[in-house]
């Protein structure tokens, strides 16, 4: 019980203080300027009006959510050293992991409440789209239930969940240089070169594996190296499959919401176990 | 009953990169601090006050050498509970209040609820941030204002003992008596006040008893009574004595072989027997 209040502390205090910096606020809206500005675009048949606007609103998500996630991370511990406000936090009777945990369950729910606001945004811009079709187009039932059926895509939901574990899983990664880490840039960076990593390592291990060439034991120890460091972030293309309008099972979902949930307690105790030797 | 804090043999070495050796900050400090006292640790810029500080706080990990809080073993919860804690030049979250900032304390140290609540109203009374003060954001407060935050900070879970690392450092001479003053009612409270500063006078005034670091050596240790009184004088306070009195009381001791030094208080101020303590080339 004392454990969770004083994580909810550290959480609290992280949620903060981002909110109450502008850049923030200002991120926040550049996303939703993104997704209202697409609902302008009207030069295509209803289907495709709908999947561009699908596309762009979960880009801005993306986007938003992993600019969010860089700058809230390079303010987690190394920012708390740098301002040397660290401190006056470990010297109470708080555990390091409690510190770790509380920043991560602040940093993940700054995420979780602009990714909810930026979907609320998307949504509302879909149920826009659909008035003004069905006012124009939707004398004949059947075009009108077509029309329903691309804005009130339930699907969109296991999008908007796999939007917020990829994040969650960039957070982990956030805080787990943050302990190891002495700047803010350093944070940044190497949560940024992860990110890519994680995008390209599945492509650049086709390529390599399906190639053709014998493949020598090095390599395979080398792919075998980064698969298990750094989390495949392709695995998350299934939100693309979501927009273009292909069923995603929810047992493939769930299963990466598991491996997103294993990475992540996977992180945060390495962080935990860095963090607890670390002179302050 | 044990004592505040007690050291032995505390060591801290810093890596200073690769293949470039070590610095050692402190070295094998030891230390008694007992309940109530208000105990000074002095010493130039590097002596290893901080450290000292942080290594009992449980936030540096010694290199040898052990630190006790009441008993138990530095850096553990149990230690910390015992402890409040104000940082040298201390940067607070400055997106908070006063109030809210000693909340957040409280509740990383287990506090909450109406308890919680009282006892904040109560600590931005102690330090005089009470009413519109202690809702305005720290960005807006000066730096005696936000020393006096970090103490009610500091204070919340209703520490055994009170670390101020400069607790005056940059405060003008008003702020800084405010600060002796709340370190003057702390020990009314049966407070253990441990605190560094280089405001030599401000030490004299509230410390009763002082160890004196240089390089991360102790050169000294000591009541002040005992560092400062020059035991081979003698000091008499006489009031109503008249001049010619006076004379003639020089004269009765110089009779009988004695030899009057100077005539008034004999007591050195602690900055010099501060200086004289540094090694010849420190006092340049």
């Amino acid at each position: 019980m004392g454990s969770l209040r004083r994580i909810a502390a550290v959480a609290g205090n992280t949620f903060l203080e981002a909110v109450r910096q502008k850049v923030f606020a200002v991120l926040l809206v550049f996303g939703l300027v993104l997704i209202f500005g697409a609902n302008y675009f009207t030069e295509f048949s209803f289907q495709e009006q709908f999947k561009f606007l699908k596309d762009l609103g979960y880009a801005a998500i993306s986007l938003t959510g992993l600019l969010v996630g860089l700058l809230g991370a390079a303010q987690l511990i190394p920012g708390e050293i740098e301002r040397r406000t660290i401190l006056t936090a470990l010297c109470r009777p708080l555990r390091r992991w409690e510190f770790i945990a509380g920043k991560y369950v602040g940093l993940a729910f700054l995420l979780a409440v602009m990714v909810g606001v930026m979907a609320v945004a998307v949504a509302g811009v879909l149920g826009w789209k659909e008035a003004q079709l069905i006012a124009r187009e939707g004398s004949d039932p059947a075009v009108a239930a077509a029309i329903r059926a691309e804005a009130r895509d339930p699907r969109l939901i296991q999008a908007v969940l796999l939007v917020e574990v990829k994040l969650a899983v960039v957070a982990a990664v956030a805080v787990f240089f943050s302990t190891v880490a002495t700047s803010t840039t350093f944070v940044m960076a190497m949560t940024l070169m992860v990110y890519l990593i994680g995008h390209l390592e599945s492509v650049a291990r086709e390529q390599w594996l399906e190639s053709g060439e014998v493949v020598s034991w090095m390599t395979k120890a080398f792919l075998a190296g980064v698969a298990f460091l750094v989390p495949d972030f392709n695995l998350y293309n299934l939100i693309d499959e979501i927009v273009a309008g292909n069923v995603v099972l929810w047992r493939s979902t769930l299963e990466v919401i598991g491996y997103s949930v294993v990475y992540i307690a996977v992180l945060l105790t390495a962080a935990w176990v860095i963090f607890e030797g670390r002179d302050i | 009953m044990s004592c505040a804090v007690r050291t032995e043999g505390l060591r801290k070495e810093f890596p200073m990169g690769w293949f470039r050796g070590r610095v050692l900050a402190l070295e094998g400090l030891d230390m008694e601090v007992q309940r109530g006292e208000v105990f000074g640790l002095l010493g130039p810029n590097g002596s290893g006050k901080s450290t000292a500080m942080k290594m009992i706080l449980g936030l540096l990990r010694p290199t040898s050498g052990r630190a006790e809080v009441c008993g138990y073993r530095a850096g553990t919860i149990a230690a910390r509970r015992q402890i409040g804690f104000l940082p040298e030049n201390p940067y607070f979250p400055n997106f908070l209040s006063g109030a809210e900032l000693v909340r957040y304390y409280g509740r990383l140290s287990g506090m909450g609820g109406a308890l919680l609540e009282k006892r904040i109203l109560e600590l931005l009374e102690l330090v005089r941030l009470g009413g519109e003060a202690g809702k305005r954001p720290l960005r807006t407060y000066s730096k005696g204002m936000l020393q006096r935050a970090g103490l009610a900070g500091a204070m919340v879970g209703d520490p055994e003992i009170l670390m101020l690392d400069e607790p005056t450092a940059g405060v003008d001479p008003a702020g800084s008596r405010e600060i002796r003053d709340l370190i003057l009612e702390l020990r009314g409270r049966g407070k253990t006040v441990i605190f560094s500063s280089h405001l030599l006078e401000q030490v004299e005034d509230v410390a009763d008893r002082v160890i004196i670091l240089h390089r991360g050596q102790k050169l000294r240790e000591g009541r002040l009574e005992e560092l400062l009184t020059r035991k081979k004088e003698w000091e008499v306070n006489v009031q109503g004595l008249k001049e010619e009195d006076r004379k003639e009381l020089r004269g009765w001791l110089e009779k009988r072989g004695a030899q009057v030094m100077r005539e008034g208080a004999p007591r050195e101020r602690l900055e010099d027997y501060f200086l004289r303590s540094l090694p010849e080339e420190k006092r340049r």
